[in-house]
């Protein structure tokens, strides 16, 4: 009995004292603006305006408060980061949580849990600023390439290079090959690294969404390419090599597999070797491609002189 | 306010990339837009002229830069917004030009919305792709391409907001434009000889598709058709003995009807997604050749026909469970599949009058078949630390056979191979203090029998990244060590490439910015390798190549209030290679000074830059720039070129 009149106290006193905790509602966009004009001065241009201007949206899921959670408490006690969600303030996790509440409805972004982005911590609003976006598109805090350098030095290094794609010269974006959102693993090549690449249509390499041409299917295909990808001769970000070889003089680069040495290839014995009539002395056989024109893929001859 | 904060970040923006000197980043106009109806419109164009003067080598120049003189429209903006979210026509427009009149990388893109009825969005892109070809000892090399690349992707969805939603779309890209190539003719002493192209290329795919959800599972299926043309043909450039005269026509054309279908979820503790695809590709080819020469025997005619089909259909799957029990940990099992059959037939026929008539049918075959799974785990230890953890199978196997029917006989080569490699990684993630981040990783693989001597083997992956972040400094070091033994019979390939960065900006205010870095990568690999010299094996001996590239870059832009921007940076790429003055040695490895001579490829490639732009009213700015470039290789004679290169231009807002 006392152990009941004892709960009943504990209660009386629990619910007494969440009664005197400040009740948080929603208070609607126009509450926010009066405060916080700027950011509402161009907010329908954002694509978060839908929102609003839909009309139909329950409170939790209409303007601000979709994003910065209910703001009867953060108006009662006249602003503050910890009577609302701040997002400078909040965990990588509780970034993504509030972000995918809406936006994971898109199969680009089916992975972005999993993706090596947010194993690393880097989430949203790590590259989308919401209110002062410099790319007049998704909200991207710089242009593009510069976002991806700020965390990749190596790749900017690399399409420094002489030979390379033309991303800083804006003809194409690092969302061209990669998915910033997580992708599904590449099931063309052995290991699952990197993740972020992007897949073409059927899975295949992001390679071949442009250079339609080395697609094939050829009847004489060159096993390499297929078998481990372009990434076996070429650098793909950029290269201080011709074509972005990983060599600079195409013959040591075919030599590095075209040597016989035993237990590689199709028929485990080797890839193919040179023949004898190959004086490596006489420069006119240094240069493979010279002879060996359709080096991704033939139709008409196996070793790809046609 | 607004406006200030605008700047600030436009000011990182800007100084963090050193792109070409033009289009300018500064844009004229108001920020905010005018008022027009119920839309506001933010514009912006920028025209000049741009001009260029080059020195040394042409045809390098035109392969690493390109840009020309001329009037061109250098970039332009345009965005249109609903005030109220409910235009007429659209909610959203928003287009952005680059490059049009002549540049080399020409860019247009457009964005149109209408509130939860449609969305289009548009890519045009153009790229004169220009390339001299492969260098060899010095020389020249073939396969000059002189060509235009050109893609366009359209994207339509309707109701982009609902939970019932259609795409369609399409896609085209083309390469057309003279191009080198080359052929020998009739034995392999023959000297090589050039010809002439005309690259014609299409490449065009239509999409359909539809998502939609089902309890609480999204539902998304696309059904696309590529095609493929090639029509490109070659003829002789110049008779050169021993080819008088040459002419081939090889049409190759195809399509690859596809379906792919994707099911996914996003729930907090058990979450499926799955993407699975069938393709079905299929090219019919033609090859029609004739030549015609002097060799020893005297005139010989030659007459090449070929014509078959090849296809290749490809099956791929993906199923990722994540399980997140707490909001600690979270679990990912990952299962992909890649089936792969490449198969086709080629009748071959050859009529000479000097070697006779012969015929033969090839048949080859090549299958892959990859099956991985992977298990990750991400655990929060506390906020300060992440611990994330994953191993990965994989199994593949290749099938081929190589068929040959020749005078009434069959010679045909089967053969079955399987590769398993195993592979795990570590990391963890300490975050001490908000803007510090420090990240440690590691991967370790081993493959029982890659496909070939430099694929991956033994190999190990070691990251380390430091960063300190916030909105007026970023600081960031981080280093790379990637090794990979690959042992062999003849001798052992071995690769080792280890990267180095320290970048760093300061942006103290919205009147400066300066940003810079330095990267070095160093590559160094050793294949075992197996040549002809005069008919004579020179068995088992080591390939070498070592290439130290250092990367450099400062950028510093200053701002006169809001009337006055001025850029200037500096980017310098120098491989300094393995520290020899000359191309012959002394080197490692093989003995023979041509390969001595390509072990390292010392080279420097640097680009200053300076770039003012000046408000003169509201909405009207004056640019200008200047750009230097200079690339000089010290091993290979007649490849270094010099260019001067620059604008002037006139942004305005209407």
């Amino acid at each position: 009995m006392r152990f009941v009149a004892l709960c009943v106290v504990l209660l009386a006193a629990g619910a007494s004292s969440f009664a005197q905790a400040p009740a948080n509602g929603y208070v609607g966009p126009a509450a926010c603006r009066t405060c916080h004009p700027n950011q509402w001065a161009t907010f329908y241009k954002n694509p978060h305006f839908k929102s609003v201007a839909s009309g139909k949206e329950p409170p939790e899921r209409t303007g601000c408060e979709s994003c910065h959670g209910p703001g009867q408490r953060h108006v009662e006690q006249h602003g503050g980061k910890s009577t609302i969600v701040a997002f400078s303030e909040a965990t990588p996790e509780r970034v993504l949580d509030t972000c995918l509440r809406c936006h994971s409805q898109t199969l680009s972004r089916a992975n972005i849990r999993r993706s090596s982005h947010t194993q690393n911590g880097v989430v949203c609003t790590n590259c989308h600023l919401i209110h002062n976006p410099t790319a007049p598109r998704r909200l991207l805090a710089k242009m593009q390439a510069t976002l991806c350098y700020d965390c990749h030095p190596d790749v900017r290094a690399q399409f420094s290079m002489p030979f390379k794609h033309r991303v800083d010269e804006g003809f194409m974006n690092c969302t061209d090959c990669h998915n910033p959102h997580g992708a599904f693993a590449p099931t063309w090549r052995m290991a699952a690294q990197p993740r972020m690449t992007a897949q073409a249509k059927g899975n295949e390499e992001p390679c071949l969404n442009c250079h339609a041409d080395k697609r094939g299917p050829f009847v004489f295909e060159h096993a390499a390419v297929r078998v481990d990808g372009c990434g076996n001769c070429h650098v793909p970000h950029g290269s201080t090599n011709s074509r972005m070889l990983k060599r600079p003089v195409v013959f040591t680069l075919c030599l590095e597999c075209h040597n016989g040495a035993g237990n590689f290839g199709r028929q485990a014995n080797g890839v193919f070797p040179l023949a004898a009539t190959h004086n490596l002395a006489d420069p006119r056989y240094q240069n493979c491609t010279a002879c060996h024109v359709r080096i991704h893929g033939s139709n008409a001859d196996a070793t790809f002189l046609r | 306010m607004t406006t200030r904060l605008y700047i600030f970040f436009m000011a990182i923006a800007v100084a963090a990339a050193q792109t070409p000197v033009a289009p300018t980043p500064q844009t004229a106009g108001e920020r905010l837009g005018e008022n027009v109806s119920n839309y506001n419109i933010v514009n912006n164009f920028e025209t000049g002229y741009r001009f260029h003067e080059v020195g040394g080598n042409l045809a390098q120049y035109r392969s690493s830069i390109n840009y020309g003189n001329g009037i061109r429209l250098l970039g332009s903006s345009l965005s249109i917004n609903s005030r109220d979210g409910h235009g007429a026509l659209f909610d959203q427009l928003v287009m952005a030009t680059q490059g049009l009149g002549g540049d080399p990388y020409a860019a247009a893109t457009l964005h149109l919305e209408k509130n939860r009825l449609y969305r289009y969005d548009l890519s045009w892109r153009q790229n004169d792709y220009f390339n001299p070809g492969l260098v060899t000892g010095g020389g020249s090399g073939q396969h000059l391409l002189d060509t235009v690349y050109r893609m366009q992707d359209h994207d339509f969805t309707l109701f982009p907001q609902s939970n019932l939603s259609f795409f369609l779309g399409m896609s085209a890209s083309s390469q057309t434009g003279p191009s080198l190539s080359s052929i020998q003719l009739f034995d392999s002493k023959s000297p090589i000889v050039p010809l002439f192209s005309d690259v014609r290329r299409v490449w065009r795919e239509y999409r359909v598709g539809n998502e939609f959800r089902v309890a609480g599972i999204r539902v998304n299926w696309m059904r696309g058709w590529e095609d493929f043309k090639d029509d490109t043909g070659a003829t002789l450039l110049a008779a050169t003995p021993p080819l008088t005269a040459f002419r081939s026509s090889d049409p190759y054309h195809g399509t690859s009807p596809y379906w792919r279908a994707a099911l996914f979820t996003d729930r907090k503790v058990l979450n499926v997604n799955g993407r699975f695809t069938y393709t079905s590709g299929r090219r019919a080819f033609v090859v029609d050749e004739s030549s015609a020469g002097k060799v020893a025997a005297g005139p010989e005619n030659r007459q090449v026909t070929t014509f078959g089909n090849a296809d290749r259909p490809v099956a791929t799957g993906n199923l990722n469970v994540s399980i997140t029990p707490g909001s600690q940990l979270t679990l990912v099992n990952s299962t992909s599949v890649y089936n792969i059959r490449t198969l086709g037939n080629s009748y071959f026929s050859q009529l000479d009058n000097v070697t006779g008539a012969v015929t033969f049918l090839n048949y080859n075959y090549l299958g892959i078949r990859t099956v991985a799974n992977s298990t990750d785990l991400n655990y929060r230890i506390s906020p300060m630390w992440d611990l994330f953890a994953g191993y990965q199978y994989t199994d593949r196997k290749i099938h081929s056979l190589e068929q040959t029917d020749f005078a009434g006989q069959t010679f045909a080569t089967r053969s079955e191979q399987t590769n398993v490699l195993h592979a795990g990684d570590l990391g963890l993630r300490f975050k001490p203090w908000k803007p510090v981040t420090v990240r440690v990783s590691a991967e370790l693989g081993r493959a029982d029998r890659p496909f070939t001597p430099k694929a991956d083997k033994d190999y190990h992956v070691l990251n380390g990244q430091f960063q300190y972040k916030t909105k007026k400094i970023q600081l960031m070091a981080a280093a790379k060590a990637d090794y990979n033994v690959n042992s062999i019979s003849l001798t052992s390939y071995s690769s080792q490439s280890r990267t180095y960065s320290v970048t760093g900006s300061w942006t103290p205010g919205a009147w400066l910015t300066l940003d810079g870095g330095f990267t070095r990568l160093h590559l160094y690999t050793i294949g075992g390798i197996r040549y002809f010299l005069n008919q004579q094996p020179a068995p088992a001996q080591d390939s070498v190549y070592l290439s130290n590239i250092n990367t450099g870059y400062f950028g510093a832009r200053f701002a006169l209030k809001n009337r006055a921007d001025l850029y200037l940076g500096y980017t310098r790429v120098q491989d300094v290679g393995d520290g020899r003055d000359t191309a012959q040695g002394p080197g490692f490895g093989s003995p023979l000074a041509i390969f001595q001579g390509v072990q390292t490829f010392p080279m420097a490639y640097q680009s200053p830059v300076a770039r003012i732009s000046v408000q003169i009213h509201k909405k009207l700015r004056w640019n200008a720039g200047y750009q230097y470039y200079g690339y000089r290789q010290d091993f290979s004679l007649g490849q270094s070129f010099r260019a001067h290169t620059g604008f002037t231009s006139l942004s305005l807002s209407f």
